[in-house]
């Protein structure tokens, strides 16, 4: 567990090291009822007929993945996840090796908050969804 | 050049869902497909003893409603096809099996920005969950980018 105390600005999260296999994409489409009429999150035929280079992973999976960064980080104690604001900037594809990071950029002892940038790379290093998140140390 | 719509649009609500229960499995399913471990998320004996007392599901499992039948067909859209930019999402009480939840929506904001790729038009929607208590589970901003 993490305490507001003992957290600095510049401690990092991660990284998370993760392979998100084409089934696993499609679950995740399915559970958010997006299996049906979004082929480009599970099929690569579908996806490229959309110009795109095969499969991509569901914006909102990846929003997924960096909450879960910061959920990891928070592990079982009160602290709250109260704000995730992301950009998807580039497509993520999935069968392939992504890390999630993250960085604390400032902590604010009045509300006892820190704000947390977090994003996502692949093995070239590229970013390709960023964010922003924030966590209450609530008492 | 400023973009040009009826400020009628901001903040009237256009959408109200039909409320959703949520399913102590959906969300173990939900848990599964990102690889959550957690176990005050998983593990019911776990959870009682932590914070909330009970399961509840990953904050970003607020991501998982689906919009109304309407939501696409009343997002302003300038010049071509918009895409998903990005959500911006406000976590404000846990999501609990169990809980009723329905999602009201309106459109925040629209703006103009000029970037080197040229100029583009940004449309926020915002979504506000609420469980059957009225209490806000969440509030998500949808931004909804579109090449003039």
């Amino acid at each position: 567990m993490n305490k507001f105390e003992e957290i600095n600005i510049g401690d990092t999260l991660g990284p998370l090291e993760l392979f998100v296999s084409k089934d696993q994409c499609r679950a995740y489409a399915r559970i958010i009822g997006m299996g049906e009429g979004a082929g480009r999150f599970t099929d690569d035929e579908a996806a490229k007929k959309e110009g795109l280079p095969g499969m991509i992973i569901p914006g909102n999976m990846s929003l997924g993945l960096l909450s879960k960064l910061v959920t990891d980080w928070i592990g079982s104690s009160n602290a709250w996840l109260s704000r995730m604001n992301t950009t998807y900037r580039v497509p993520v594809q999935p069968d392939r090796t992504i890390t999630i990071h993250g960085f604390i950029t400032n902590k604010n002892p009045a509300d006892r908050t820190a704000e947390i940038d977090v994003w996502m790379e692949n093995e070239e290093a590229e970013r390709l969804v960023t964010g922003t998140a924030t966590v209450e140390f609530r008492k | 050049m400023a973009v040009n719509y009826d400020p009628a649009l901001i903040n009237k609500v256009f959408e109200v869902t039909e409320p959703v229960e949520v399913k102590a499995e959906k969300i173990k399913r939900y848990c599964a497909a990102l690889g959550e471990t957690n176990p005050i998320y998983t593990d019911e004996v776990a959870a009682k003893e932590g914070p909330y007392g009970g399961i509840v599901a990953p904050p970003s499992f607020a991501v998982t409603f689906r919009n109304g039948r309407h939501f696409f067909e009343n997002v302003p859209r300038f010049g071509r096809r918009g895409f998903d930019a990005g959500k911006d999402v406000e976590f404000v009480s846990p999501i609990r099996p169990g809980d009723q939840v329905t999602l009201s929506s309106h459109v925040k904001e629209i703006y103009e920005k000029t970037g080197r790729t040229g100029t583009m038009v940004f449309v926020v929607i915002r979504s506000t969950l609420k469980n059957q208590k009225d209490e806000v589970l969440a509030h998500i901003d949808h931004r909804f980018m579109n090449r003039t």
